[in-house]
This record gives structure tokens, C-alpha cells and sequence, in this order.
């Protein structure tokens, strides 16, 4: 799920994230910080719900739609 | 040790900053003593004495190499000249083509050979491109304007248009392209190149290569705003590792020999070669302050001295810049005007 460009970014603890490769910097909530580090422990999609799930006290549903949604943000950018 | 006396061009850090003042910052405390060398008295590295310890004007380079040869060797005589380090485009054809005199005279340089500086030039971009292992924009040089119209249709709009040496618009229509070209002309002559016009990010690298296709050290950067003169006023370095390997293999199969800078402009993984300055950018304290000491680097090259290769620079690291003023003595001024040495 992961791939180099994931896995080269940098998250600080509020959600600032940088990629060394292009410069490009941006920020993410902590849903998306969570998902974020989750990627670059490569974590597969169903885990990173799992947690989402166990950390934010929402239904595993709701955290598979947010997996999902973030994913394609990831898509968009190019990151994944 | 004795002191070493560096001459350095490019004082002018104005809103179109050029290079000298970055290369005297990075020099002073090496053991330096830096004569600022100016066109005009109004070039604000004449005032920062901090920076530079004596200022001379220079006359243009259209004066013709016998009057700028004669100044130099004044300076030599009056202050001291062991190295001398021009860092504008229009210099470099005088400094490169009369090196061996100026090193006869006592005057170091560190500079690409004629053949390396025509290699970078615009009209050969593409194949310096390919040996580097990047993309190259389709280009055309053209000296009319049936010419320019041919190479707008088959390059395609938007377009570059380009001078040799200075001045580069982006022009969305062929009127557009037109006024730019006859603009180009009027200032700067022919010929003017045709680019096409690629999209990506703005990513640059700069460092200096020890004639042997050692690289010692290099930095890349990515700008994060500009000035409307296209200036980098706001930047952040970067680690692009096909950016980095293809400035690697320029400067090993060109055997570069001096500063250079290298625009890209990078989409995703591929990289476009927009053009190789033969000098440093106005940005080069930024690689000083990240832990690359480039001017360093070119001065002990010069006195042919040994540079050892330099670590790695972290990326994320950002550059600000910002304006400032200064008030001084109208002396500074005068002496300037009247003797032409302040």
C-alpha cells in the first residue's frame, strides 16, 4: 500500500507534514496524522480503520469511509 | 596566515539581487580580505562594510577587455587581488577568455574552460539534457519573426521566449510571443530561443565542480515564492534524488570546472533542464547556511587547494529573505563618485 514517496514524508506531532522530495508542505487533522503514520509503518487499509476505530470511538464503517476518503486525497496529491 | 584577497563582481542587492554579496558572506571570516567590485555608485555592496572592505568601480565590459584588464591590475597593485570571483553572466566571457593572463598577473580564477561554457549555452541545452540523463524542453533559436512563428506552431503555446543571456517571458498567444521577441531584441539582440513551456515545480540546484567531474558539493532547493522580477524570496531545500544523480552526471561527464546552477523544472519523476548558469545564483548564502560552503569551495579551488567532498544538507531547511536599510556618511558616496574606490 505503501510506496517511497509515502514512506520519505515528514509528520511532526501537530499534523505538519513535509516532503523532502518536492518541498511541498501541507497540514492534516489527527485523523489524517493517524492515518499518515499509520502509511508509513505500512500499515495495511483495513488496520489503519481498525485503529481509526479504536482511537476515535467511531464505527468501523465511518473509519473505513475515512480510510477510503483520505486515500484518494493521497491519490490526487500524487503521494500514493 | 597571511590574508588572502578575493575580488568579487555582483554587489548589487537591489530588488534584482546579484550573486556578490551572498559569495562575500560566505567568505568573510575565512581569512579574507573582499574588494567589492561595482558598475555603478549607487550598488549597495559599496556601503556594507561589514561585508566588503574596500569597493572599486569597474568599467562595463562593452568598455573592451583592455580597460577592464588595466582596472583589475590597479586593484591587484592598490589593494590586492589573489583570486578573483565574477558572478554575472556578461563577465564571464572576459574573465574565462583571458584567465591565463589574469593568472600571469597573479590573479587566481576558478572558472569553466570556453568549451564548458558553450556547452551550457542555450542553443546546446538538449544534449547537455541527455548526457545528464533529463528531459530537455523543445526549443528553436530564432532571429526573425517568419522564424518565430514556425517555431511557435511546432512547438505549441504556451511558449519561453528567450534571450541568449538575460530575460525570459512566458507568452500565451503568438502576439504575445512577438512583442516579447522584439522586446528581447531591442535590449539584449539576437538570436532569441523559442521553449516550450513545461509545467511542474521550480527546483534548482547549485554547486561547483573541480575540473576533474568531482562534485564537492551541491545543494537543491525548491522556490517557494518569488518576486515579480521571478526572484527566489522565499525557498526550501530539498532532497530529489533524480534531481541530485542527474547533477552528479553533469558535472562528471562535462568535467565542470567552478559554480554552476542548474533550473529544472520537475514534474512528478521526470525533470526538464531549463537552463545551467555558469555561476552562483544571488541565493547562494542559503547553501552557507545549510552547511555548504560553495564560495569556500571555489576559492580554494582557485589557489589549487584540496576540497574534500562535503557531508549531506538536510532537506526542509527554509530562506527568507527580507529588505533592510542603511544609513551612512555621503563620504561613501563621494569617494566613489570622485576616485572611484571607496
Amino acid at each position: 500500500m505503501t510506496n517511497n514517496r509515502i514512506a520519505r514524508l515528514a509528520v511532526n506531532e501537530e499534523g505538519f507534514v513535509f516532503d523532502p522530495q518536492t518541498g511541498e508542505s501541507f497540514t492534516v487533522n489527527e485523523t489524517g496524522k493517524t492515518i499518515l503514520k499509520a502509511l508509513i509503518e505500512s500499515k495495511a487499509q483495513e488496520g489503519i480503520a481498525m485503529k481509526l476505530t479504536e482511537q476515535f470511538n467511531v464505527s468501523h464503517q465511518e473509519a473505513q469511509t475515512d480510510v477510503r476518503d483520505f486515500l484518494q486525497h493521497l491519490r490526487a496529491y500524487q503521494l500514493l | 596566515m597571511d590574508d588572502i584577497f578575493v575580488a568579487v563582481t555582483g554587489i548589487n542587492a537591489s530588488d534584482n539581487p546579484a550573486p556578490g554579496i551572498g559569495v562575500a558572506r560566505s567568505l568573510k571570516g575565512q581569512n579574507v580580505k573582499i574588494a567589492g567590485l561595482a558598475y555603478d555608485a549607487m550598488e549597495p555592496g559599496i556601503y556594507m562594510d561589514w561585508l566588503i572592505d574596500k569597493s572599486f568601480l569597474i568599467p562595463y565590459p562593452s568598455a573592451g577587455s583592455e580597460a577592464l584588464m588595466e582596472r583589475l591590475l590597479y586593484i591587484k597593485q592598490h589593494f590586492g587581488m589573489d583570486v578573483v570571483v565574477p558572478t554575472l553572466d556578461s563577465e564571464l566571457p572576459f574573465f574565462i577568455k583571458y584567465r591565463s593572463e589574469l593568472e600571469h598577473h597573479g590573479i587566481k580564477t576558478c572558472l569553466p574552460s570556453e568549451e564548458q561554457f558553450r556547452l551550457r549555452s542555450k542553443d546546446r541545452l538538449a544534449a547537455i539534457a541527455e548526457q545528464s540523463g533529463l528531459q530537455a524542453p523543445k526549443q528553436a533559436i530564432v532571429t526573425s519573426y517568419n522564424e518565430l512563428a514556425k517555431a511557435v506552431q511546432e512547438i505549441g503555446l504556451p511558449v519561453m521566449v528567450k534571450g541568449t543571456l538575460y530575460k525570459a517571458y512566458r507568452a500565451y498567444t503568438l502576439e504575445e510571443a512577438m512583442a516579447y521577441f522584439g522586446k528581447i531584441v531591442a535590449q539584449w539582440g539576437y538570436p532569441v530561443i523559442i521553449q516550450q513551456a513545461v509545467t511542474g515545480e521550480e527546483m534548482n540546484v547549485i554547486g561547483v565542480g573541480d575540473g576533474a567531474g568531482n562534485l564537492p558539493g551541491r545543494v537543491a532547493v525548491k522556490k517557494m515564492s518569488v518576486t515579480e522580477l521571478g526572484k527566489i524570496w522565499t525557498g526550501v531545500t530539498i532532497q530529489h534524488p533524480g534531481l541530485l544523480e542527474a547533477t552528479q552526471r553533469f558535472v562528471a561527464t562535462s568535467r565542470w570546472r567552478g559554480a554552476f546552477e542548474m533550473e529544472c523544472i520537475v514534474d512528478q519523476d521526470t525533470v526538464y533542464l531549463i537552463e545551467i548558469n555558469p555561476r552562483f545564483p544571488a541565493w547562494v548564502y542559503f547553501a552557507t547556511g545549510v552547511g555548504i560552503n560553495l564560495p569556500v569551495m571555489l576559492l580554494k579551488l582557485a589557489l589549487g587547494e584540496t576540497v574534500e567532498t562535503a557531508g549531506e544538507y538536510q532537506a526542509g531547511k527554509l530562506y527568507i529573505r527580507y529588505t533592510d536599510e542603511q544609513v551612512c556618511d555621503m563620504a561613501h558616496f563621494q569617494n566613489i563618485v570622485t576616485r572611484g574606490e571607496s
